[in-house]
């Protein structure tokens, strides 16, 4: 489906909700499952009939992934269901390296026999791979990994009836329409279930396995001419956890229903905000993007080394910035980590068995790090910091972001805006732009509070703003403290050919930024 | 061995008498393919993948509900059915459902070619090779791609509908880059990869890189464009995307909406959905077997209509068109097969046209911003140049622009005779190049 996925893969769809990190924490042991079964597949068996062909064939290096997923799609729309769906896919993938080149196949069939069978073709790919060669891929070291990991998850979502789900949506959806105005509403729950195993010819073998969970509305209100949409916990998919039923519970759509129409319903009459240079406070979720685009991608170092220029482009970020590149201002520190529980961006070990880790990529607006692979992270002369993920068996590892945060300030949200004198408060993304080297963006959100004399004011729809990616971070003064901090979860960013989709997140609050330009285009 | 049209339609029949339900469907889709990435003069990346997908929408009066499984043993198929005719037995009723299509004529098509499936790895290295080479002779750098791919797919129902058809796919997309900023764009697709060219595809990509070393800047404000068809493109899945479904239609959502019969574009603007043309890549049914149509969703700027699906042809009173995506699908029928209405005039003579504007490669990273308007935000990417008297003069930073779609087809002057395919095998536009004389940039990159 190129039409859908061109518009919608192209990198985001961001969701979020609070963290929870209750006593469902994440679980990781050294225990190693040697003979993991798997429907009466023994797993274990069949990475190690990889491997070996891999080998035999000439592999100096090799790994192989089982992944086994399941998904169930569920969305009301006006009252009538558009999805009740369930999906199932099982495969094996292969990488293999030999003469410094890479090669990876994968199948569906999951039996020793094709386990080797694609081997030795993940071994043919390679060889061509060298026809057309660079430096030979080396790679940095690390401790072959072996265990298990798993997510926390308190209720599991695919042992709930689908009825009280249906149920909750069909209950969220109809207190949608409580206004006139609101002529179109969705209501959407989404849940995944992925269980991983991983073996390497240098002796991994791991086994981890996460439960994710989603929700969100949408209320839109059509005028003559006009569209205007109001979404609670965020747009473009809802609120998405590494986290059971407890999480869509939480969510409370029910509740917050009434609300989100209230305020689509209002956005129809609301004026655009006038073009000019504004102070602009970002809510969470649109930092959140925001980090995501003009943080996170351009600090993926496949990205800066130029290994991703032809699709979703490259960095303006160089290798000897690391250290000295004036990102932001001194209240602009962002981490990468993938620790926290319950984030989209956590697991036990990554795709190439480096151990889950927290790291620095911006201190203080000085640019201290980058995401990296085993692969890029000696051009940096740093050993892998663990951001190598893939989309399922049949994709190959890639450098994707783990939960990369803007690290909270002290501010609350109240002081903020009184200390604001004239501005603009926005909320929630509805459109996101970016170029090539991710320097110049455009975002629009979906709602907007002209702030006069440090007070929310006017409401005004659909603002957007656009910068340049360190001046604008140069240009925050503020953020908002702990207390307004949350994990985001976007599971929808797109990367690589053929396209990936990674479940990633990111921490953020409120924050000020001075002197942007606004209402670009209207 | 990727299974063959009739393999699939027999699996999708026994997904149909597998799925005990008042009526069901299944779609089989079936593919291999293979990709070799390439960037800083070398492959980077080179994968291959063999899968295919059974999916079931089962039906229960007005209910219903979907599983689908990659797993194609019979306890596993068996699993899938029933997962879907528990859904469907959850789901509330959709009034509006009018029950599955009936069996119709279905234009058989062979768009599978031998030479795409025997273009193997070595074959995608070699191609690469040549790409590769006319960027490092000349001291620049090449990414891209080289991608091969079959598919067969098939779709069957309780009322009779039972088609089939398998097709192939070879693209290649080749960035060259200098180190002073430079930066050029080629692609190509074809359902048979015996006609890449890749040397040409290698050297079209390194000329273009070469001259738009040192590129300027240029104020914000509206221009005339001139936009490859790799641009035109872009503006094309958008207007797909958000304004030919009848769907958006029927919900407002559409700049067609409330407009049939008027003229919303340019005269020069004809826009066409044909999965039937001759030289149309695809497959000729939808994914509920129905046969796509040729449907004139704009013509000479008059809108005209929007795609159907069984659904909503039922909802609209319109016939269906035949422009199912794979159940369920929230979006609405889609076109998958857009053509662009050629002109009269080569690209060089449109941008001959030209006294002062700017000339458009390729987009990057375009989004919606209003839907009804189709307004856009986006990128300009691998060659962006200044048009004065007539000439490209020099090379511009990439620039962003905010730009109702619609709108800018209202100011298309002329189109190229030459068109291009873009996207990939499964839904390309075959796309001229536009000159549009009212074109906004509102900002430029670094």
């Amino acid at each position: 489906m190129r039409r859908p996925s061109s518009v919608f893969l192209r990198c985001v769809d961001q969701v979020h909700g609070k963290i929870g990190f209750g006593a469902t924490g994440p679980f990781r042991s050294s225990r190693l499952h040697q003979h993991s079964i798997l429907g009466g597949i023994h797993v274990n068996d069949i990475i190690a009939a990889a491997l070996n062909a891999a080998q035999l064939a000439g592999a100096s290096y090799a790994d192989a992934r089982i992944v086994d997923t399941s998904r169930e799609e569920l969305q009301i729309a006006s009252g009538v269901v558009e999805a009740v769906e369930r999906s199932d896919s099982f495969g094996i993938g292969v990488r293999a390296l030999i003469d410094g080149a890479w090669g990876f196949a994968s199948s569906r069939t999951v039996t020793a026999d094709e386990a080797a069978h694609v081997a030795r073709h993940a071994v043919a790919i390679a060889r061509a791979s060298a026809m057309v060669a660079g430096a030979p891929v080396a790679l940095t070291p690390v401790e072959p990994a072996r265990g298990t990991w798993s997510g926390p998850v308190g209720i599991d979502p695919f042992q709930v009836p689908l009825e009280d789900k249906l149920a909750l949506l069909i209950a969220a959806d109809e207190a949608l329409r409580a206004q006139p105005e609101v002529t179109l509403t969705k209501a959407h729950m989404g849940f995944f279930r992925e269980r991983k195993w991983f073996g390497s010819t240098e002796g991994a073998m791991t086994e981890q396995s996460v439960i994710e969970s989603g929700a969100g509305i949408v209320a839109y209100a059509i005028g003559e001419g006009e569209v205007v949409s109001r979404s609670y916990p965020n747009s473009h998919g809802g609120g998405w956890e590494q986290a059971g039923w407890e999480y869509i519970t939480r969510l409370d759509l029910v509740g917050n229903a009434p609300r989100v129409a209230e305020q689509a319903a209002a956005l129809l009459s609301a004026p655009f905000v006038e073009p000019g240079m504004r102070d602009l406070i970002i809510d969470g979720g649109q930092v959140a993007l925001q980090v995501h685009e003009s943080i996170g991608h351009p600090t993926e170092l496949d990205r800066v080394l130029g290994e991703e220029a032809a699709f979703a482009g490259t960095s303006f970020v160089g290798l000897g910035d690391v250290g000295t590149l004036q990102y932001g201002s001194e209240h602009v520190t962002v981490t990468s980590d993938a620790t926290i529980s319950g984030s989209l961006g956590s697991f036990g070990w990554d795709d190439e068995g480096v151990p889950a880790q927290r790291d620095y990529l911006v201190r203080e607006g000085v640019l201290t790090g980058l995401q990296t692979s085993r692969e890029t992270a000696a051009s940096i002369g740093r050993t892998s910091n663990g951001c190598m993920r893939a989309d399922g068996w049949n994709r190959i590892p890639l450098i994707r972001m783990t939960t990369v945060s803007l690290e909270p300030g002290t501010w609350a949200f109240d002081d903020l805006v009184a200390d604001t004198e004239g501005g603009l408060y926005i909320e929630t993304n509805n459109s996101w732009s970016i170029d090539d080297k991710r320097l110049n963006f455009q975002f629009g959100c979906e709602i907007g509070w002209q702030i006069e004399n440090g007070k929310l004011g006017r409401m005004v729809k659909t603002p957007n703003y656009t910068g340049i990616t360190p001046q604008f971070w140069g240009s925050c003064d503020a953020v908002c403290s702990r207390d307004y901090w949350q994990v985001w979860g976007l599971a929808n960013c797109g990367k690589g050919e053929p396209m990936q989709t990674a479940h990633v997140a990111h921490g953020a609050a409120p924050a000020r930024f001075r002197n942007v330009q606004v209402g670009v285009g209207r | 061995m990727l299974m063959t049209p009739e393999e699939a339609r027999a699996l999708a029949r026994k997904a149909v008498s597998m799925t005990h339900a008042d009526e069901a469907e299944a779609l089989v889709a079936a593919e291999s393919s293979s990709l070799t990435r390439f960037a800083n003069n070398r492959i980077n990346q080179n994968v291959a993948e063999e899968n295919a997908l059974v999916s079931v929408r089962a039906v229960l009066g007005k209910r219903i509900g979907v599983a689908s499984t990659n797993r194609l043993d019979d306890a596993s198929l068996q699993a899938a059915c029933d997962a879907a005719v528990r859904a469907a037995r959850i789901a509330p009723e959709d009034p509006s459902f009018p029950g599955l299509p009936g069996p119709n004529a279905v234009r058989e098509a062979d768009r599978a070619v031998r030479a795409t499936r025997g273009f193997d790895a070595e074959a995608r290295a070699a191609a690469v090779g040549s790409i590769v080479a006319q960027s490092s002779g000349r001291g620049l750098s090449a990414a891209g791609k080289v991608r091969v791919a079959e598919h067969t797919i098939a779709v069957a129902n309780s009322l009779g509908v039972d088609v089939g058809q398998a097709l192939t796919g070879a693209q290649a997309t080749v960035l060259s880059s200098g180190a002073d900023s430079g930066s050029g764009w080629a692609s190509f697709l074809d359902a048979d990869a015996s006609k890449l060219a890749s040397e040409a595809l290698g050297a079209e990509a390194a000329d273009l890189a070469e001259r738009s070393a040192n590129p300027g800047s240029l104020d914000p404000g509206e221009y005339t464009v001139v936009l490859a068809p790799e641009a035109v493109a872009d503006i094309m899945d958008f207007l797909a995307y958000v304004g030919f479904s009848a769907k958006a239609y029927h919900e407002g959502r559409s700049f067609m909406s409330n407009h049939i019969e008027d003229g919303v574009m340019s005269e020069q603007v004809s826009i066409t959905d044909d999965a039937l043309a001759a030289h149309a890549m695809g497959i000729t049914f939808d994914y509920e077997g129905q046969p796509k149509r040729r449907v004139p969703m704009i013509e000479y700027g008059v809108a005209t209509k929007p795609v159907t699906d069984s659904y909503w042809a039922a909802k609209t009173g319109w016939d269906n068109t035949g422009h199912a995506l794979p159940a369920p699908n929230p979006y609405g029928p889609m076109p998958l097969n857009m053509e662009v209405a050629p002109g009269t005039a080569s690209i060089d003579e449109l941008i001959g046209s030209v006294k002062r504007g700017v000339y458009v490669t390729r987009f990057h990273y375009v989004n919606v911003e209003d839907p009804i308007s189709v307004l856009l935000t986006g990128m300009t990417r691998d060659g962006t140049f200044m048009i004065e008297g007539g000439k490209l003069t020099r090379p511009l930073k990439n620039l962003r622009f905010t730009q109702s779609a619609v709108s800018a087809l209202y100011w298309c002057d002329a189109a190229t005779k030459e068109r291009k395919f873009v996207g990939t095998e499964e839904g390309a536009s075959f796309v001229p190049g536009l000159l549009i004389s009212k074109f906004t940039f509102t900002g430029q990159t670094k």
